[in-house]
């Protein structure tokens, strides 16, 4: 027995002492890992935890290191709160983030700005971001908004197609959609302000993507709330309520860097990041997620095709 | 500071569907009914492969398979399946399933060592003096095993009480989503709110179960002494999960 305890707590003492280092050679990559010659900051790219964001991660990441700089990308297992500490400790300094939804969690509960101007939005958006020390690059085309879908059935049997449909004969539909629902521009709020639609009585939060869908499936919520570059849309053959009071505003897919790597790497680094983000159009964004979500390919593959495929790599 | 007092002289955080006292009633009844299931589960199973000493790795390591997958993937498994049930509310049975699957462990393990603990002469003389095995187990086995046996259902109360959270993830509609909400809606107020809530109640449960402890087991004194022989130690290949701390909330 005594001897048993040895061995596991000689394994255990192994462990943590693999899983130390590990830590520690995180560290390096996170911190100011001088790549020889410039003595330039490592780049650190903050994904958030959905499929979309680790791509465009990888994506951006992949060019960088193409370049010879010291690019990583860092997951983080959470949204936008997460990622906006790990820049404050600068645990992360680059991400693609979204224009309008970033300006409005950034702006305070109480006022809207985004509109479906991306120009506009982002000179709104500025401002905060200099607040927090960072800089906004040149947006790219492709949006990815929150999307309202119903299932089929549930078009066909109202008749509704659109979000003024929706609040003329839903208003007894269930909403699912996450926690931020509640205070978002863009959800509960949005749809009251602009359609003159009240679901909060019927208002579930789930916060796990595929849940959600799977809860819109089994009828437990018959309106959900995904990003309107989500595969399952098509998959599922699920109705895109169309916004046609345009309550939703300009979410283009925006690389958002740490004013200290802007400052080091300059117009190399706008330069290359402007020529991936113009490629980046809505369909692209479609494209990649199906390959994350459908076909279960991993992130950086999906990253290393697509960039060798627009020659942004060679 | 301030705003931490305006959310909770707010009527609506008190009242309704979505106040703390509609959440914390629907939290204690997922953390209780998945540590009811647990222990009509894990206790007879504990007893019974106790009582006959043999086989408790066997079966220490099937049960233990609950402790090695995440509670947040067992929930997320379950979610799909269980949105065919005709009651309960949204990620109720699933964040049950996943919660009894936590619980089982540390249950199984204090009942099985327990049982396997007591001292082998004592149970022969009970049989000696004619005890069925029915008896011996009720009679003899169980009084000794029962502090231990109390310490398991105690320890897996409050996991299950602490990670009851997570269900919130899945739409149930519980003190978790105020942990939800302060996260996604940048509140801090509302996070403050529903930790203190969970952690209340977690220490709330840990408290009462100790006293019920205490006075099922009078005789046991408070810090317990072990006399424990070397060769009984090598019945004990289950050590408790007791150790490990609630598992993965999900701040």
């Amino acid at each position: 027995m005594r001897r048993h305890l040895m061995v596991l707590l000689g394994l255990l003492v192994g462990l943590s002492m693999v899983a130390a280092a590990c830590g520690s050679d995180d560290d390096d990559a996170g911190g100011s890992g001088a790549s020889d010659g410039a003595d330039r900051p490592a780049i650190v790219v903050g994904a958030q935890d959905f499929g979309e964001s680790k791509v465009l991660a990888e994506i951006y990441a992949q060019a960088f290191e193409a370049e010879g700089w010291d690019a990583s990308v860092q997951e983080l297992a959470g949204y936008r709160d997460i990622l906006l500490g790990a820049f404050e400790s600068g645990d992360v300094n680059f991400s693609a983030e979204y224009a309008a939804s970033l300006l409005e969690y950034l702006n305070g509960d109480d006022k809207t700005e985004a509109t479906g101007d991306v120009e506009e939005t982002v000179g709104f958006l500025d401002g905060y971001l200099a607040d927090n020390d960072l800089v906004a690059l040149a947006a790219a085309p492709g949006v990815d908004t929150n999307a309202f879908v119903i299932t089929r059935e549930t078009a066909d049997e109202l008749g509704i197609e659109s979000l003024s449909d929706l609040a003329d004969k839903g208003g007894d539909l269930v909403l699912g959609a996450p926690s931020d629902c509640e205070t978002n521009a863009f959800c509960l709020p949005g749809l009251e302000s602009t359609y003159g639609l009240d679901l909060s009585a019927n208002f579930v939060s789930i916060d796990d993507g595929p849940s959600r869908v799977s809860a819109l499936e089994a009828g437990e919520i018959d309106i959900a709330v995904v990003f309107s570059s989500d595969s399952t849309i098509v998959a599922k053959d699920l109705v895109l309520l169309e916004d046609d009071q345009n309550l939703l505003a300009a979410d283009n897919v925006l690389p958002v860097v740490s004013t200290e790597i802007d400052e080091a790497y300059g117009s190399e680094l706008r330069d290359l990041a402007d020529k991936i983000s113009a490629k980046l159009t809505t369909e692209v964004l479609l494209d990649l997620n199906d390959q994350f979500d459908n076909d279960k390919r991993d992130a950086a593959d999906i990253a290393k095709d697509w960039l060798e495929e627009e020659g942004l790599v060679s | 500071m301030t705003e931490l007092a305006d959310l909770l002289s707010d009527p609506r955080t008190w009242w309704g569907a979505r106040g703390l006292v509609h959440r914390a009633g629907a939290h204690l009844e997922l953390a209780l009914l998945a540590t009811a299931i647990a222990m009509a589960l894990a206790l007879p199973l504990g007893i019974a492969v106790g009582h006959r000493r043999r086989g408790g790795a066997v079966v220490a390591a099937v049960v233990n398979v609950g402790r090695s997958v995440p509670t947040y993937a067992v929930i997320a498994i379950l979610f799909p399946i269980t949105l065919r049930a005709r009651f309960g509310d949204l990620g109720f049975w699933a964040g049950v399933g996943g919660l009894v699957l936590l619980a089982l462990p540390p249950l199984f393990a204090n009942t099985y060592v327990g049982m396997t603990e007591v001292d082998r002469s004592l149970v022969e003389s009970a049989r000696a003096m004619g005890l069925r095995p029915l008896q011996v187990v009720r009679s003899v086995e169980l009084p000794v095993a029962l502090p231990l046996v109390l310490t398991g259902v105690r320890t897996a109360a409050v996991q299950v009480m602490a990670t009851a959270t997570l269900a919130s993830v899945f739409g149930y509609n519980a003190l978790g989503s105020f942990l939800l909400e302060g996260l996604t809606q940048q509140d801090t107020a509302k996070l403050v709110t529903g930790a203190a809530a969970v952690s209340g109640l977690s220490v709330l449960t840990d408290a009462i179960l100790g006293v019920a402890q205490r006075l099922a087991t009078p005789w046991v004194p408070t810090r317990r002494r072990r006399f424990g022989r070397s060769d009984r130690a090598k019945s004990a290949p289950v050590v408790s999960g007791s150790a490990l701390g609630p598992e993965g909330n999900i701040a």
